[in-house]
């Protein structure tokens, strides 16, 4: 395999990284309108140190439970997917929470409110509840996280908590917090429902932690946002202890790329093919709907070899051809999301749009609906779990291709394997079973608007770069499948496909830490 | 093979008021070889009886039954006894009798000789031809009653346990005759062994309380499992297998109650589930709880297993926990085993069935620590009570729906919980799995310690030993 594209990504990188590398390192509390960005302000020795924190947590590590939030008044802020069902996990961890929302949501009943009332939680107004809490859990979206830090942050005690569960607002808006309060992050690599479903069932979901190093003043962070971990069930499906910076860049390259740009430009360009093809469309959008779930579940149970080990001999040599083709087509796209991640170019064109009343995003999501994927119904026919694989070729090559370009390009741009690893890999599934239950609609519901922005820019890109290679395809690798009867296969030309697959250095890292969650945890 | 065919309907049969069959209706075809199967005291061997005319017909009707048929069975074989017995007290006065000899029992109903001469010789009886037929031992006189039943061309033959008592040698005989003889004779057995059922039977007929319950094909592998496993339930004396010693709960203050609920309110913004309700479970009282659908059975387990988030607004003391004072919901929810349908729809783990019993360890659905040999042995013992040895590594999500809710129960039941909680336990079962559920948990209410909170709308799937109702709504 050949790493060419991701090296020259890499040095790019770097040249944009030192010609900006003079910012300032903070910015003054209140400064609500002057968006910096905390990444920029580091040197290059600090960003690669901060890329490069990662590491994967021992279950002993977490014998203190969650004795250091015992007793402590934990505030929830936002009442959503991540609020709600983050602070059901706590309360049934034995934690003292309720949720501080803003005026209009009480005042209105809100569906935020409902959900906290509902639930027997305690829910007040920031002056009624901010005053005495020792955490506060800021769970609102991203976008609103610059004005409700700003408005809690005076209201907090001395020596409080502030913890995130996404590091955006700290890395690319450099909000700067009160130098007495403590700042963390725990971040639950699932969307809220999973992270409830997951404790019920009396397990958890893989969880990013972090205490950002400018606000650690009682050197508490790293021990809070441990307890905070067991309190959601996290440190049994595993927690990596990172920063604040290696989970923004990483997070937001992931969910644009493989996690959801790829499944959503993949889900319109396959039926559209399937369409040309003279497949009955019934059909067609049934097996994208259900086929990146089907093909997807492969991966959870043994990465991107046992996917491929799914297809015949010759499919397999098929896919790996197409993906190869593709990687090639979509390296310089991948390489310029990373980049623009990295130089902070995505968040300001995205903050641009925030002021702008998301018209970008508002009229990408109308025209996603409007996609003829979207609009047909998926027939009623049935599709064993071996015809998504068969049928689906170009779907699998497309998983394949787009979840090691993001891993190469991750770990190229200073992300540790492990991280890169959880960002794509490892979360592709749970993206694909939103798919599986609304098609693109679900899924761009169930992520942030941050995330569907950038799966949105990605689509706009990827759609046109991979039109010439589209019009190569024919249905024996989506719709069809291969006619069987006359594809022998070269026994070399396997051999080194194989080979191929399984070098990849995503696969390695994903034994280990499927090995890892396989020990510790699901005895499947 | 007679043409016609037996059908009994609707046939309530009295016997002499020790015993009583109710609403039996059954049709032996021409062609079928059945067998009645069901625990001591069912009712199988009068359900055999009655072919052979025993008992009073109270209702219903029973036509077609042939007119010669015969009957082995230890009823018949006591009463031909007591008249041999009486025969002596009739002579006491004259010469002391011999009794009449074998030979001539035989002969009273005999109508094949030479069948009879080598029935005698291979059933090892020929020394004792001349002897008295009362001075045999049980399985000598079983032998004459069966040659007595096999020597009178009979149309029906009916055979209860003919196996019992028999030495190796004369089983495997009579077992081949009996196979060929099925050719050409209509056959009724009464086992009590399932596993002796020859291969010759069709058909199985499942009795219970005076009542026929089930009818089997034999070649519906499905329903004939299901039997298997009831019957085993129903027959053997397995004991409920031991807790994990490494396991052990903290035990629980004997002096308080296991739940304590006061003023319960469940309330959502537009709807009153239920309102101050008070409910006190202490240990050893087992409780059923019924209620139309939406009265809220449901809700208020789930305020005692703390699935529930307004069990945090609700004064609840369970297992010395005043909820919501520092408590995590493992601390109570180890105190509890569970078993619902709706545990069973989020129960979709890849798993073997040997793990799901082990998750009972942890609360857990699927299993996410390794287990330890004793889990192992102990989770493999459950299996074997019920009815399903051999089975650990099969996947759970490749059972029958009956055999997976009798897994849950096992996994509800394997940490030896202070509380069972089974939340309408034969929702969505067959009446076949409906009866292995109720035959378990029976097991368990006699087994000891653990209190049994049984949810159900249907007042008459009662278990015999709880005696505690609350009913909702
Ligand atoms: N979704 C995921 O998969 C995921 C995964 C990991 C981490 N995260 C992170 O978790 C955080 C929360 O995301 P989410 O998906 O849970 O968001 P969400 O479902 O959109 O919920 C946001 C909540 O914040 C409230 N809110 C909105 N604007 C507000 C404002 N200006 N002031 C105060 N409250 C406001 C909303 O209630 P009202 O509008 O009624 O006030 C709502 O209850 C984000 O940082 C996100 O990046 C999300």
């Amino acid at each position: 395999m050949q790493y060419g594209g991701a090296m020259t990504s890499c040095c790019r990188m770097w040249d944009t990284v030192l010609q900006i590398s003079q910012f300032t390192k903070r910015v003054d509390v209140g400064s609500v309108a002057a968006m910096a960005n905390y990444f920029n302000s580091l040197s290059l020795r600090e960003q690669l140190a901060e890329l490069g924190k990662c590491r994967f947590m021992h279950l002993d590590e977490f014998t203190e439970g969650v004795d250091a939030l015992m007793g402590k008044k934990i505030v929830v802020i936002g009442c959503g997917a991540q609020g709600l069902n983050q602070g059901l996990n706590l309360r049934d961890s034995g934690l003292d929470v309720s949720y501080a929302l803003r005026e209009a949501a009480i005042a209105e009943q809100r569906q935020s409110w409902k959900n906290a009332t509902e639930n027997g939680f305690t829910v007040g107004t920031y002056e009624e509840l901010l005053p005495t809490a020792d955490v506060v859990l800021n769970l609102t979206p991203d976008k609103q996280h610059t004005n409700v830090v700003n408005t809690i942050m005076p209201m907090m005690k001395q020596g409080a908590t502030l913890s995130y569960s996404h590091g955006f607002n700290i890395v690319e808006e450099a909000m700067a917090v009160r130098d007495d309060i403590t700042v963390i992050m725990v971040a639950p690599k699932c969307p809220g429902s999973e992270v409830r479903a997951e404790y019920v069932r009396g397990f958890g979901v893989p969880t990013l932690i972090a205490v950002h190093e400018d606000n650690d003043p009682n050197g508490e962070g790293l021990a809070l946002a441990k307890a905070y971990a067991v309190g959601t069930g996290g440190h049994k499906a595993g927690v990596l202890m990172s920063s604040f910076v290696a989970e923004v860049k990483s997070d937001l390259m992931g969910e644009q790329t493989i996690l959801c740009g790829m499944l959503q430009t993949g889900s319109l360009l396959c039926f559209d093919k399937m369409i040309d093809e003279g497949i009955d469309p019934g059909y067609a959008s049934k097996l994208i709907q259900y086929g990146w779930e089907t093909v997807t579940e492969a991966l959870k149970y043994g990465g991107v070899t046992n996917m491929m080990d799914r297809l015949s001999n010759p499919a397999k040599i098929r896919a790996f051809d197409l993906a190869e083709e593709m990687k090639d087509i979509m390296r310089p796209l991948y390489q310029k999301h990373q980049d623009d991640i990295m130089t902070g170019a995505f968040s300001s064109g995205m903050m641009d749009d925030w002021a702008n009343d998301d018209a970008k995003l508002l009229g990408w999501r109308a025209d996603t609906a409007e996609t003829a994927f979207e609009k047909t119904e998926a027939g009623d026919m049935e599709i064993s779990e071996q015809e998504y694989f068969d049928n689906g070729i170009l779907m699998v090559a497309m998983v394949k291709a787009g979840v090691e370009l993001a891993f190469e390009t991750m770990t190229a741009a200073g992300i540790v394997a492990d991280s890169a690893y959880y960002e794509s890999l490892h979360e592709t599934p749970l993206i694909a079973n939103t798919i599986a239950r609304k098609k693109l609609y679900e899924m761009n519901a169930t992520i942030s608007d941050t995330a569907e922005y950038g799966c949105y820019l990605y689509n706009h890109a990827c759609v046109p770069l991979l039109a010439d290679f589209m019009t190569g395809i024919t249905s024996d690798v989506i719709g069809k499948g291969l006619d069987l009867s006359d594809a022998g296969v070269d026994n070399a030309r396997l051999i080194e496909v194989n080979a191929a697959i399984r070098s990849h250095p995503v696969e390695e890292i994903g034994a280990v830490l499927r090995g890892h969650m396989a020990d510790m945890k699901r005895i499947v | 093979m007679s043409e016609t065919q037996i059908k009994l309907e609707d046939l309530s049969v009295d016997f002499d008021g020790r015993f009583r069959l109710d609403d039996i209706t059954w049709a032996i075809t021409p062609g079928q070889q059945w067998l009645i199967a069901g625990a001591n005291g069912s009712g199988k061997s009068a359900l055999a009886a009655v072919l052979a005319g025993e008992g009073d017909h109270i209702s219903g009707t029973l036509v077609g039954l042939p007119g010669n048929v015969a009957l082995v069975s230890y009823e018949r074989q006591a009463e031909l006894i007591a008249a041999e017995l009486r025969k002596d007290d009739a002579d006491i006065l004259d010469v002391i009798s011999e009794g009449t000899p074998v030979s001539e029992i035989i002969a009273e109903v005999c109508l094949d000789d030479a069948l009879a001469q080598e029935l005698v010789a291979t059933l090892g009886l020929k020394p004792l031809t001349d002897r008295a037929f009362r001075k045999l031992s049980t399985g000598e006189t079983r032998k004459v009653m069966l040659i007595r039943a096999l020597t009178s061309r009979p149309e029906l033959l009916v055979l209860d346990e003919p196996f019992d008592g028999l030495d190796h040698d004369s089983l495997e005989w009579l077992q081949g005759h009996l196979a060929a003889l099925a050719e050409t004779v209509p056959m009724v057995l009464v086992l009590n062994r399932f596993d002796e059922c020859p291969d010759f039977i069709t058909h199985i007929a499942y009795v219970d309380g005076g009542q026929l319950l089930h009818q089997v094909d034999r070649s519906d592998e499905q329903s004939l499992a299901e039997l298997h496993q009831l019957i085993h339930l129903k027959t053997s004396e397995l004991d409920v297998p031991a807790a994990d010693p490494a396991m052990a709960l903290p035990s629980l203050n004997p002096d308080e109650p296991l739940v304590q609920l006061s003023k319960a309110t469940v309330r959502y913004t537009d709807n009153t589930v239920f309102e101050n309700l008070d409910w006190t479970i202490d240990a050893n009282e087992h409780w059923q709880v019924s209620g139309p659908n939406g009265s809220g059975k449901t809700c208020l387990l789930s305020l005692i297993t703390g699935d529930h988030p307004q069990c945090y607004v609700n004064d609840i003391r369970v297992f010395g926990f005043q909820r919501g004072t520092g408590e995590s919901i493992w601390q109570i929810k180890q105190y509890i085993g569970y078993v619902s349908t709706a545990l069973q729809w989020e129960y979709r783990v890849g798993t073997s069935l040997r793990n799901v019993i082990i998750s009972g360890f942890y609360d857990s659905i699927g299993l996410y620590t390794k287990s330890t040999d004793t889990q192992k042995a102990i989770a493999d013992d459950w299996l074997h009570v019920l009815g399903m040895a051999g089975r650990s590594d099969e996947p759970f999500t490749g059972l029958s729906f009956g055999e997976q809710r009798l897994a849950l129960i096992a996994r509800a039941m394997v940490k030896h919980p202070p509380l069972l909680i089974l939340d309408e336990p034969c929702l969505g079962l067959d009446d076949m799995n409906r009866q292995l559920v109720l035959a378990l948990i029976e097991r368990i209410c006699r087994s000891g310690n653990t209190t049994v909170l049984y949810v159900n709308h249907r007042l008459e799937d009662a278990i015999p030993g709880i005696e505690n109702h609350l009913a909702l709504g």
